[in-house]
């Protein structure tokens, strides 16, 4: 006999109704386990970034000698090996290499394995041979000259910054001075290069580099687990406060740091006015009618334009118009060559405040509304005007939400790549926007940017193997710092609903 | 400007910055003139200057004269057989602040074509920049002659020798109009039987003939940038671009491709741009300015002279020179052309077109490419197809896990997790898109090419897993559940989908091994015939996919949660059970503010940048296969527009492209937003 579906047992439905809210269960589990995963992804990434790992030397079957650090192993029933990384570029050309674990004879973590950190050419792995000086050996077999080398490495940096001092020094205009500068330089460059290192491959290939362009030397096997939480600790230093080497695939991202900050700033000083202003307006002075709310629409749609298309905004509006507009006026000497003409921070900062407008508004405006009314009132009937009203009651009870807003802004604006990328971020810029010089300000000047030196490092760069795991420190940094804004936003918000909570009656 | 002395002028060119014309007239003088005050700066007779083998018999004359297309030489057929080139450009100084044009020419280089030394028909000549020549005429016998001067250069010594190759063939029918292609490998005739003959030319030899039938009697005859498409003009007045199509059969023949309204007159003469695919006409008494690959008449006019016997398209395609009047010619008028973008039409952006090369219409877009003289191909179709499918891959992932997660959150939680997880779900959002394009298209797309059977295997296990996991927990005792807040068995879930995954890795290459015979990619393209990039819809739709989840979870909560509670007391009193009041009551209630989230995360999708610039393979292609790459509007702005010289043709096709992506993302915005104003309403009188 066909039942209906309303005479279904009560039991049988209530038991799909239960499953099926476990699946529902299941999604919501999913987008956490989403979460968690990309966070444990960059944190192990971008953190094993800096720690040294042991050398191990791989005796292969066919001879050869493979010396280098153990990135990844992959052991299933088909495939067994693991991805050295074993630098030296200069002599064997690749950064990384997979070895099979059955062409493997011998795994040894051999104790006089140096790792080599250098100016150019990445990392070397080998031991130490010799130490000359003017071609005349002054040490050998790895024991004296790591001894030796410690010392003289230290004074060859001194002697590198104390170069680099100079060069940046510059001219100083009387001929005579320039010439002894640079006679002195040569001398100072020879000098320095005077003491060079031998070094072997474990395959016994001696490659003599000058002592000066070694960054650091360590004996990684040799290194306790304290040991190697302080190179840890340098390395991220230096992470943080370097400039970039081998355009950007190494050393730190000071600049890049110091752009997206300088950015963020900048674009806080223009969306602050203009979304403040905006959202006292829209809460407290106009008419609540069809034409603020048609505003409100906007102020969302604005919030939903793509990225992309404030980009196109800003290099159209902004940094043809607007700025050939002032080339034209205040630097026609030096055109056809755009000054503000083309991408710099500037306009990369106006684009981004368009861009985060909407944020501000709407969270300011939640702030306003959040003031109660009673507040209000009592200001008024104590005699203030509605100015005083505002300025005095109304926006610092509602200042938390306007800071959350500006948060949320800030922390929108460090992410954003896409607009950036075609109104004025570079690779590398050869300057900060901050220097020395008057008017110490270059709003015109290209900058660098976390973001972009993601996209730029991990996607443009000829040497992918060996950059990402740069790349995915860079992100990390960046999701740090997103991440604790939005925080920090997200707590003033749930501190200040709370405040207001009671008192809304 | 009328060119003293002059009578008909049968060739003319200009320098790039109009200062100055040259002419050449059926008597054999070359002049120059500057076209400022009208004064001749230069002049020669190129038939004197020459002693042809035997002493002619009558006075030789230029019997017909072309500029070569894409040259800067002037071309002409004797009467006594033989077939002249002579180099006519200007070289530009700067004095000071001025510039000064001045005429840089050769002696004329003469190929005997007719061993005879009688007068020719119609011929075409090319040079090269060595100096190799070809030169094809129709003999007074009726038979076509091609000769072919080689220059090689001696590497050694730098010094060049030279050989001489003729060929002569039968043709069918009388020959009224002939082309050779710049580079010298094809020959082009067309017929008074209207027929276009095409030789493909290999050393200065003619290979086989193919005949196109055309109709009406060819008048003329000239190729447009590139050397491939064929311009031809009727005597009927139909004016047409042709090119070799290959055909089923693997063999190459000219078809008719673009067509252009029947013209008044018989096509007198056609000019082509030496910068883009547009090209002047004259026929009858009428001029005009085509493009070709959009099929589009950009301007017609009055000719300016009677009688036109030259035409030529000034090289910065800023300007015409048209010479001819009266009854002895020697006149010549000037025009301005402003042709900003010729390329640009409804029908070249969204519709298909032909292009040179293809087999049969097509959307394509390619800008640039690596020789000047390609054809620009901005049709916006592949690129709108690539994100609607970036788009539609994504928020098949985004819709069902934000949706059924805020309804799960909002109904089935405790309000204690609910705090928590609201910060967790704005973390997400705020996670910036270039890092998570950055972890697709580096880390993830490498490992879903290796996992995609575990990939597949997932989608059946791990609702199994959450199923039993739910069972297991449901068959706990209730005193032992009850301790623990409404909802906790999720976060328990999470665990369990994270070992679900950790499974379905170590299953997947059995898996593969048992479904698709060990190598996933390998039976794809077997059962399928569908292609694997790496960097593939799968990749963007899992990274784009997580961008839109958030948005559409936040939205969806707050619909969920702000359905008034009376609604669910009323429905839980009346004896359903909560699974039956959150799918009859609760859903569709909230189903407005549903719709709206789904719009707002569709408008974030179709506008997201850098995810789908980093996780594909940014190919301009049209395929729905999910193991394709694709190309977005978004990205392709952000690749191309850093390159786009501003005002050009393609800054402004891509701000087009942005403002598509305006319109787009504000419609659906505005729907949401009036969608979510009406809920409201709606639930305060609930």
């Amino acid at each position: 006999m066909p039942r209906s579906r309303d005479m279904k047992p009560r039991g049988r439905s209530e038991a799909m109704g239960r499953a099926l809210t476990w699946l529902c269960g299941g999604a919501l589990a999913f987008n956490l386990l989403l979460v968690i995963a990309i966070l444990a992804l960059l944190a192990w990434n971008g953190l094993g970034y800096f720690w040294q790992r042991d050398l191990m030397e791989l005796d292969l079957r066919d001879g050869r000698k493979v010396l280098g650090e153990v990135w990844e192993v992959e052991k299933t029933a088909a495939v067994d090996r693991m991805r050295l990384k074993i630098g030296n570029r200069d002599v064997a050309g690749l950064d990384f290499a997979w070895i099979d674990g059955k062409d493997i004879a011998r795994r040894s973590l051999p104790r006089h394995a140096v790792m080599l950190e250098r100016l150019e050419w990445g990392n070397f792995y080998g031991t130490m041979a010799e130490l000359k000086r003017g071609g005349k050996v002054i040490a050998s077999g790895p024991d004296a000259v790591w001894k030796a080398f410690g010392p003289l490495h230290e004074k060859k940096r001194e002697e590198l910054a104390k170069i680099h001092e100079l060069e940046q020094g510059g001219m100083s205009g009387s001929p005579a001075e320039d010439e002894r500068l640079a006679d002195r330089l040569t001398r100072m460059r020879e000098q320095f290069s005077a003491e060079t290192l031998v070094m072997l491959t474990a395959d016994g290939e001696a490659k003599e580099m000058p002592v000066g362009t070694v960054v650091q030397a360590l004996k990684p096997n040799e290194l306790g687990w304290f040991a190697k939480l302080r190179v840890y600790g340098g390395r991220v230093w230096e992470f943080v406060s370097a400039d970039p080497r081998e355009s950007n695939t190494e050393g730190g991202i000071f600049p890049a740091i110091f752009g997206t900050v300088m950015m963020v700033f900048l674009m806080s000083f223009a969306v602050a006015p203009l979304g403040v202003l905006a959202a006292l307006y829209l809460r407290e002075y106009a008419r609540q009618g069809f034409l603020v709310r048609l505003v409100r629409i906007a102020v969302n749609n604005l919030a939903g334009v793509p990225s992309i298309v404030f980009g196109m905004f800003g290099l159209g509006f902004f940094v043809y118009v607007l700025g050939g507009s002032i080339d034209r006026v205040f630097f026609p000497e030096s055109l056809p060559a755009p000054t503000f003409g083309t991408g710099g921070i500037l306009w990369a900062s106006l684009t981004l405040a368009l861009l985060t407008v909407p944020v501000v508004i709407v969270a300011a405006e939640e702030g306003l509304a959040a003031v109660p009314r009673i507040v209000r009132e009592g200001s008024l009937a104590l005699g203030a005007t509605k100015f005083e009203t505002i300025r005095r009651v109304v926006i610092p009870a509602a200042a938390p939400g306007i800071l959350t807003g500006m948060i949320l802004a800030m922390a929108r604006a460090a992410g954003e790549v896409a607009p950036l990328m075609i109104v004025g971020m570079v690779k590398l810029a050869p300057a900060l926007p901050v220097d020395g010089r008057p008017p110490f300000l270059h709003l015109e000047r290209k900058f660098m940017h976390l973001g972009f030196h993601i996209y730029d490092v991990g996607f443009q760069s000829p040497n992918v193997e060996a950059t990402t795991p740069l790349v995915f420190a860079t992100a990390l940094l960046l999701i740090l710092v997103v991440t604790l804004m939005n925080l920090v936003a997200i707590a003033l918000r749930n501190h200040l609903r709370r405040k207001y909570a009671g008192s809304a009656v | 400007v009328a060119v003293a002395g002059a009578g008909r002028i049968g060739a003319l060119l200009a320098d790039e910055h109009r200062t100055h014309v040259a002419t050449l007239d059926s008597s054999g003088v070359a002049r120059v003139v500057r076209l400022a005050d009208g004064k001749e700066v230069y002049a020669s007779d190129v038939l004197q200057q020459t002693s042809p083998g035997p002493a002619p018999a009558v006075l030789t004359v230029l019997t017909a004269m072309a500029v070569p297309a894409q040259s800067r030489y002037f071309s002409a057929a004797t009467s006594d057989g033989r077939v002249m080139l002579k180099k006519m450009d200007f070289t530009v100084t700067f004095q000071g602040s001025g510039r000064v044009v001045t005429p840089d020419v050769t002696p004329p280089v003469f190929l005997e074509v007719d061993p005879g030394y009688r007068p020719l028909g119609a011929f075409a000549a090319q040079v090269d920049e060595d100096g190799g020549a070809t030169a094809a005429a129709i003999l007074a016998t009726g038979r076509l002659a091609v000769v072919r001067r080689a220059v090689e250069l001696n590497e050694m010594t730098g010094e060049t020798a030279e050989a001489l190759s003729r060929a002569e063939i039968d043709v069918p029918g009388r020959v009224t109009a002939m082309v050779l292609d710049p580079a010298q490998r094809n020959l082009y005739a067309g017929t008074e039987g209207g027929d276009l003959l095409w030789w493909p030319l290999d050393g200065g030899r003619p290979g086989e003939l193919k005949v196109a039938g055309a109709g009406a009697p060819v008048t003329a005859l000239n190729l447009l940038l590139g050397g491939k498409s064929l311009a031809v003009g009727q005597g009927n007045g139909a004016l047409s671009v042709w090119f070799a199509v290959r055909q089923t059969d693997d063999t190459q023949r000219l078809e008719r491709i673009h067509e252009f309204p029947r013209q008044p007159g018989a096509v007198r003469e056609i000019a082509p741009s030496q910068r883009d695919k547009s090209f002047l006409a004259v026929a009858g008494r009428q001029l005009g300015l085509y493009y070709s690959t959009a099929d589009r008449t950009l301007w017609t006019g009055p000719a300016p002279l009677a009688g036109s016997t030259a035409l030529f398209y000034t090289p910065k395609a800023d300007g015409a020179y048209l010479a001819g009047g009266g009854q002895n010619g020697g006149q010549i008028a000037e025009l301005d052309i402003h042709n900003p973008h010729p390329e640009v039409t409804l029908k070249s952006l969204f519709g298909k077109v032909w292009y040179e090369g293809y087999d049969q219409p097509a959307w394509v877009w390619q800008s640039s490419g690596a020789s000047n003289d390609l054809e620009p191909k901005l049709s916006l179709v592949p690129l709108m197809a690539g994100t609607l499918k970036g788009t539609f891959y994504s928020l098949l992932l985004a819709i069902p896990l934000g949706v059924f997660g805020a309804m799960y959150t909002s109904q089935f939680m405790h309000p204690v997790y609910k705090r928590y997880l609201k910060p967790v779900i704005e973390i997400m959002a705020s996670l910036p898109s270039v890092v998570l394009g950055f972890l697709a298209g580096l880390w993830l797309a490498p490992r879903i090419e290796r996992a995609m059977p575990a990939l597949l295997l997932g989608l059946a296990v791990l609702p199994l897993l959450v199923l039993l996991a739910g069972f297991l927990w449901n068959a706990l005792p209730r005193a032992f559940r009850g301790r623990f807040p409404l909802g906790t068995e999720a976060i328990l879930f999470v665990g369990v989908l994270a070992l679900g995954v950790w499974l379905c890795m170590g299953l997947s290459r059995g898996f593969e091994r048992l479904a698709f015979a060990g190598d996933f990619k390998a039976w794809l393209l077997g059962a399928t015939s569908l292609g694997f990039d790496q960097r593939n819809a799968v990749v963007v739709g899992l990274a784009m996919g997580f961008a839109v989840i958030p948005i559409i979870f936040a939205i969806a909560e707050d619909a969920f949660s702000n359905v008034p509670q009376n609604l669910v007391a009323g429905s839980l009193a009346l004896g359903a059970n909560r699974w039956q009041t959150v799918t009859r009551v609760v859903l569709p209630t909230a189903s407005p503010g549903i719709f709206s989230a789904v719009m707002i995360g569709f408008g974030r999708a179709v506008g997201e940048t850098m995810i789908v610039l980093m996780a594909t393979g940014n190919t301009p292609i049209m395929s729905w296969n999910p193991f394709n790459g694709f190309r977005t509007l978004s990205a392709n702005i952000a690749v191309e527009i850093p390159e786009a010289p501003q005002g050009g043709s393609l800054y402004r096709t891509l701000f087009l492209a942005g403002l598509l992506l305006f319109v787009i993302t504000f419609l659906l915005n505005t729907v949401a937003e009036l969608v979510r104003q009406r809920l409201r309403e709606r639930y305060s009188q609930l």
